[in-house]
């Protein structure tokens, strides 16, 4: 009976699938085993000599939503754009003080004058779609003028327009001098397009890069599979270059929203990298000999802040007593088991400028008491409302913050709800202090500016005050670099000072992947870079 | 009957254009900007406001209802703000996913709880019944991704029989069917056990034995037709619920279907993608819930005549 009662429901169920599968070939179950050798003469730093595997695949956390380079903002999609796409410019993720900004496709450029721009770009490149159709200023032209019309303006602000001199050289305007300008270029959604592709009405035009990965499959809420091209213009290119080829053949994306399943199908080898694995389930990757857990300094600084136009916020020595109140030590064990830096200004740590000697606001209630009394509080008494986005690490901030307010006479009440609606309540200045997070880590302009500039879009502490902007403005023109390394220190002592904003901590970044995985480089703030990783044989 | 199926067709119209309004209404009071959601963190206000005027989102509510009405009397559903792809093309590109883990789900549900159902019923009062009624009240109280988890960590990571999630061969559906299915069969489980006794009284029961009809017989042929017509009903209400209600099991599986779909468009405020997949979803009801209908008269001959009538 049982037997027959397991072949009735193994029949239903294949039949029901045969039904319901529908077209779609979709990839599961254990990663593609095949091992192949690295092409051979590309690499030079052992790639060539062992064995990989044919795949490499990614377990992400978010799902992929939009590939069209210059009409999606998400972090998810420009991690795969950046191995099918390349930019003038590219952002290597130096330490503090280095050369962040290499040559990429551009391989030199030049300030003419305040406005205007000389790049020189590489004569060897070709877009991957099968012609191999040469990358020329005019594709430049074509990509920056058509990123004016799209989402990604913003990231463009201050371009006014391209002038070509030849095939391989373009003039760039801009309307004002700007020292991090030709940073922006380094931006993937800026990543050089084919402009013969949209003249000739290819189908979804801007999949076609050329980068050392191509698109074969995507899969909306399934996977993402990119393939190495086989005739890649920097072929010749020696492993261990930026622009160099792939190595692994299929480089695939797989999306794991739930985190405990994302970690459980590393462990059991169905991918190969867990990103963003759950902090409170570490201790079983690590003692998993197949599994690396890697840890390193982040960029992604989470905050909490105050609408400094609503009272009594609008009071900085008030702002200050609370930043003393605040007990971050205990905020970094609760959000994410001390996986984390505390710091004291403003900056996302390893940006140009990072300075974090300035006094700050350590926890001190004594301090806090005394500086409510300055502010005309002396027994508290204040009631207010902390919003914040559901979820891990905010919920468990705010719980602390809320205990720590309440020692010195503040009432809070908590007021989850969803980033959308905190978004559009942080925009419309509905909200009294709220918990936020930033994650910057090439352009420091989009930390002071969208932050702390009056009317800055992203400016949710409302925050309003001509000599910021002032030093702002110099940060982000000034040609001299001593007295903008000045300034830039300046400015952070400045708004830390002013308090619209106590800054908590730095989170970790921290991801898991098979022991046997090279060739990666990892970005603090989580824009991975994949080109050149495969899982060693 | 065809006429009957016609009617019940045509009424899918307020359907429609009650549940669009009430998920643009609900949508609207919910807060949160689109703009804002799709600009990214370093958006200036000019270019929020751009994606807003482009969007139309600055239009009265009343105004962004109709507009979406006109394009769905042409078939046209709109784009999402979010992929900018073809909202119906999203949403029947998901069907099939959740199509397939609501009919295996349903299937596994119906292949246990029925014989347990009617086992348990026959032995009402006896240890044997209380067993049965151990299962069903684990079935409705364990959460769905709890044993979701649980499944994976024991048939996946330690037996190794079956993936931890993702859409691939019938291997992976197997756990995600069993995770929905495990709750669906505790509350089928108790439908048909109620419905039996209620049916093992009526005195037919008596009669069919008399007439010398095996137990079997006797249960099967005279009890269980009977007592269909309810556990048809929660049957085709527990689908309804698996079309839109897995979310959790197919975030847990990492399953691609519409559950998943509408939770993330929800949080992205995109609401062309919400409005048509919810729609698609209150069409999908209709007809199952039409479906049913038509089963019970298969089943029952007074039900096909009343049909007949109304028709």
């Amino acid at each position: 009976m049982r037997k027959r009662l397991a072949l009735i429901l193994s029949a239903a169920m294949l039949t029901v699938s045969l039904v319901g599968c529908g077209g779609g070939n979709s990839s599961n179950g254990n990663s593609a085993g095949t091992t192949k050798s690295a092409d051979s003469g590309n690499t030079s730093d052992g790639a060539s000599a062992v064995g990989h595997k044919e795949s490499l695949i990614i377990g992400t956390d978010t799902d992929i939503n939009n590939l069209d380079l210059q009409k999606q903002q998400d972090q998810i999609n420009n991690i795969i754009l950046k191995n099918t796409h390349q930019t003038l410019v590219f952002f290597n993720n130096g330490s503090n003080g280095d050369v962040r900004f290499d040559p990429c496709l551009a391989t030199s450029w030049e300030f003419l004058d305040d406005t205007h721009i000389e790049m020189k770009l590489r004569d060897d490149v070709y877009f991957n779609d099968g012609a191999q159709t040469p990358m020329t200023a005019e594709d430049v032209k074509f990509t920056l003028d058509m990123a004016m019309d799209n989402m990604v303006a913003s990231v463009l602000a201050g371009y006014v327009g391209c002038t070509v001199k030849d095939d391989y050289t373009i003039e760039i305007e801009i309307e004002s001098y700007n020292n991090e300008f030709v940073q922006s270029l380094a931006s993937l959604p800026l990543a050089i397009q084919s402009k013969k592709a949209y003249d000739d009405g290819v189908e979804d035009p801007y999949y076609i890069g050329t980068g050392p990965y191509k698109f074969d499959e995507w899969v909306e809420g399934e996977y993402c599979r990119l393939v190495k091209v086989d005739d890649y213009w920097g072929n010749e290119i020696p492993a261990g270059e930026n622009l160099a080829p792939g190595v692994a053949e299929i480089l695939e994306f797989r999306p794991y929203i739930e985190a405990s399943s994302r970690v459980m199908a590393l462990q059991a080898g169905e991918i190969d990298v867990c990103v963003n694995p759950p902090i409170n389930e570490l201790q079983y990757l690590e003692e998993d000999e197949n599994i690396t857990v890697y840890e390193q300094t982040g960029t992604r600084l989470f905050y909490f802040a105050f609408n400094v136009e609503k009272e009594p916020w609008n009071n900085p020595t008030l702002r200050q007593a609370v930043a003393c109140a605040i007990d971050r030590d205990a905020v970094l064990e609760a959000a994410v088991y001390g996986k984390g830096t505390l710091q004291t200004t403003i900056l996302n740590r390893g940006l140009w400028g990072f300075y974090d000697e300035m006094e700050g606001f350590d926890y001190d209630v004594e301090r806090a008491k005394s500086l409510m009394a300055e502010a005309g509080y002396p027994d508290g008494g204040l009631s207010t409302t902390l919003s914040y986005a559901t979820g891990t690490p905010y919920e468990q901030i705010a719980t602390i913050v809320q205990a720590n307010l309440a020692d010195i006479g503040i009432t809070v009440t908590l007021e989850p709800m969803e980033t959308a609606t905190l978004k559009s309540a942080c925009v419309d200045g509905s909200q009294e202090l709220f918990l936020w997070r930033w994650n910057e880590d090439s352009k420091v302009d989009f930390v002071y500016r969208d932050l702390f500039y009056t009317g800055s879009g992203s400016n949710y502490h409302h925050y309003a005050d001509p000599k910021a902007d002032e030093m702002i403005d110099i940060v982000a023109t000034e040609k001299d670099a001593d007295k903008r390394l000045k300034t830039a220190e300046e400015l952070q002592t400045y708004l830390v000072d002013a308090c619209p904003q106590v800054p908590l901590y730095i989170a970790n970044l921290v991801i898991a992947y098979n022991k046997d995985l090279q060739g990666q480089y990892f970005y603090g703030g989580g824009n991975h870079d994949w080109r050149h990783a495969y899982i060693a044989q | 009957m065809l006429r009957y199926i016609l009617k019940r067709l045509v009424m899918l119209i307020p359907v429609i254009l009650v549940t669009s309004f009430l998920i643009f209404w609900a949508m609207s009071l919910t807060g949160g900007d689109p703009a804002l959601m799709l600009a990214g963190d370093n958006a200036k206000p000019e270019q929020i406001e751009q994606i807003r005027e482009e969007l139309g989102l600055n239009d009265p509510f009343i105004v962004r209802y109709g507009n979406y009405m006109k394009g769905m009397l042409i078939g046209d559903m709109g784009k999402s703000y979010v992929t900018k792809r073809d909202v119906f093309k999203t949403f029947m590109e998901r069907l099939p996913n959740t199509l397939m883990l609501g009919g295996a789900a349903v299937l596994i549900a119906v292949v246990v709880s029925l014989p347990l159902g009617i086992y348990t019923a026959i032995h009402q009062n006896t240890w044997k019944d209380t067993a049965g009624m151990i299962f069903a009240l684990f079935g409705t109280s364990m959460p769905n991704f709890w044993l979701g988890l649980m499944l994976i960590i024991l048939f996946s990571l330690k037996l190794g029989l079956f993936p931890t999630g993702g859409k691939g061969g019938l291997d992976s559906l197997v756990l995600p069917a069993v995770t929905v299915g495990f709750g669906l069969a505790a509350l089928i489980t108790r439908t048909t056990r109620s419905s039996m006794l209620d049916v093992l009284r009526q005195d037919y029961m008596t009669t069919a034995r008399a007439k010398g009809c095996s137990e079997k017989q006797v249960i099967t042929v005279h009890g269980l037709k009977n007592a269909l017509i309810p556990i048809i009903t929660a049957i085709g209400l527990q689908m309804s619920l698996v079309i839109t209600g897995s979310v959790l099991a197919e975030t847990v599986f990492s399953w691609p279907g519409i559950g998943r779909l509408v939770y993330d468009s929800i949080s992205k405020r995109d609401i062309p993608m919400v409005t048509g997949a919810i729609i698609m979803c209150s069409i999908l009801m209709c007809i199952i819930n039409l479906v049913v209908d038509l089963i019970y008269a298969f089943f029952d001959p007074r039900i096909k005549a009343q049909y007949s009538k109304k028709g």
